[in-house]
């Protein structure tokens, strides 16, 4: 173990022999333990001190504040520390205080919830709309509430944890097709005839930034009588004609069943929500533990929330912007030679390929010369395409990008060459 | 422990882990896959092996495999390993 500790990853680690269910498998103490590890895991759960901006500051383990540009953030629109978005859920704040202090069924629903959701539901050109206190929360939820044992569960084998984690708890069969790959979907498909079927894909997948193939997904969930699920967690607020999503992008979102959406993002804030028919939204209330037994979100988040869908919608400013910022970064980075896989989004990775300590150096070097992109390291993303993930946000400026550009080319490109 | 012995230990995980199977028309030359599993199958099939068998190969080494005739290989190399 002590040679080949960065073989090995927390993958490794899930089972657990120990004899007491309070202690930890023994070789992950000593795999955590190890200095390679240590230095690794250093980059994980540092502290902001500021809000997460494109400018920001994070603390040192001395205590001192480092300034930084941070490229990590899902704070894609800059809508976490809008003016307006600020002012909305200061006032509501006043008004309601700090928690909603119930369940939705019994105390917890206000009136900023049942609005929030209505607008939503528009917003989505859905019929009803279901809040969650945090998208992990709202994709398991929802899996959890729509799929029973003897069901069947297809999705695409880069969609996030928690649909796969609401899958597990539905107790329906789970197939994972191939990346995008819709011969793969197909075979499941065919296989799973005279089932009851969902097909769960992203709109925007996280590590990669490129797009589902929904014209193919759509014709072959018809062909096979199967339900849609869209996760937009990375693309709501910012791809279509009106920012609906990648559904819209494609002219499709009347084909998809169900259309889920993070507010933690695009947004700013924190929650998740899932919009469809009115009759399943509301079987849905009886039966999505993470609604029905958490307490409702937050009052004055729900308030920042319903302010930021109104700034982000009331025209395309913000999505300009963020394509604009987009085109400029990617153009930078493909000039420097790097390896952006297949990005269609403002998810940009950087590939560096099979070596975790190439990873972890090049982290390293660039956290001191200022730039906060985080390494992202099997099993998150394959153990040969290690990378770095840049979040484009509208407040990156022109300057800013130019220095990250800088700071990239003398770590990670060069680094690769030589 | 001779490479039969590994193939068994899987075989019969594969059975207790995948649904509708026949351990006796396992075919080494497929993968899991063609079987049905799906990953958080095929997790649990390898992890409850390597357990039999008191050997740990990093999941990174594990990517690249094909079939389980090449899982049986690599098991086979770390229970070699471990008794040198």
């Amino acid at each position: 173990m002590p040679d080949k500790a960065l073989s090995f990853s927390l993958a490794d680690f899930f089972f657990n022999d120990s004899p007491d269910v309070l202690t930890p498998p023994s070789d992950y103490l000593s795999w955590i333990q190890h200095p390679k590890i240590r230095a690794a895991m250093q980059f994980f759960g540092q502290q902001f001190v500021t809000a997460p901006r494109s400018e920001a500051e994070v603390l040192d383990p001395d205590g001192s504040r480092r300034k930084v540009i941070n490229m990590t953030s899902y704070n894609y629109l800059g809508l976490s520390s809008h003016p307006e978005v600020i002012q909305a859920a200061k006032e509501a704040l006043d008004r309601y205080g700090l928690g909603a202090s119930g369940a939705p069924l019994l105390s917890g629903t206000f009136d900023l919830h049942v609005e929030f959701a209505r607008r939503l539901a528009e917003f989505k050109q859905k019929e009803d709309c279901l809040l969650y206190s945090s998208g992990l929360g709202g994709n398991l939820g929802a899996m959890q509430g729509l799929l029973r044992k003897g069901d069947v569960l297809i999705m695409d084998e880069r969609c996030h944890k928690s649909l796969i984690d609401g899958g597990t708890l539905s107790g329906a069969k789970m197939l994972f097709f191939s990346h995008n790959d819709m011969k793969s979907l197909e075979a499941m498909l065919e296989k799973s005839k005279g089932k009851r079927v969902l097909v769960a894909f992203e709109g925007v997948y996280s590590m990669d930034g490129d797009l589902a193939n929904l014209p193919e997904i759509v014709r072959l969930a018809e062909n096979y009588k199967a339900a849609t699920y869209i996760d937009e967690a990375h693309s709501t607020l910012m791809f279509g004609p009106n920012g609906r999503g990648v559904a819209e992008h494609f002219g499709l979102e009347e084909k998809v069943g169900v259309s889920f959406g993070t507010l933690s993002k695009s947004f700013g804030g924190v929650g998740g929500f899932v919009c469809s028919n009115a009759a399943i939204i509301n079987y849905l209330k009886g039966y999505s533990s993470p609604w029905n037994f958490s307490c409702s979100p937050s009052p004055p988040v729900v308030a920042g929330l319903m302010k930021a869908l109104e700034v982000a919608t009331r025209d395309s400013t913000l999505r300009d912007k963020l394509w604009a910022n987009t085109a400029y970064l990617k153009k930078g980075l493909l000039d420097l030679k790097l390896n952006l896989g297949g990005s269609e989004s403002q998810v940009i990775p950087i590939i560096i390929g099979a070596s975790g300590e190439k990873l972890m150096q090049f982290a390293g070097e660039i956290q001191r010369r200022g730039l906060f992109l985080q390494p992202v390291d099997f099993p998150a993303v394959p153990a040969d395409a290690r990378r770095f993930r840049i979040s484009v946000s509208t407040q990156f400026t022109k300057e800013l990008m130019d220095t990250a550009l800088n700071i990239i080319e003398d770590v990670i490109a060069r680094g690769l060459r030589d | 422990m001779t490479k039969e012995q590994i193939m068994d230990v899987i075989k019969k995980n594969i059975v207790a882990n995948i649904e509708d199977i026949d351990g006796a028309t396992i075919d080494p030359a497929k993968s899991m896959k063609d079987y049905g599993a799906n990953s958080l199958d095929m997790i649990e099939v390898v992890s409850t092996t390597m357990r039999e068998l008191k050997i740990k190969v990093p999941r990174s080494e594990l990517t690249d495999i094909n079939n389980i005739e090449q899982l049986a290989d690599k098991f086979m190399e770390y229970v070699n390993k471990d008794n040198a």
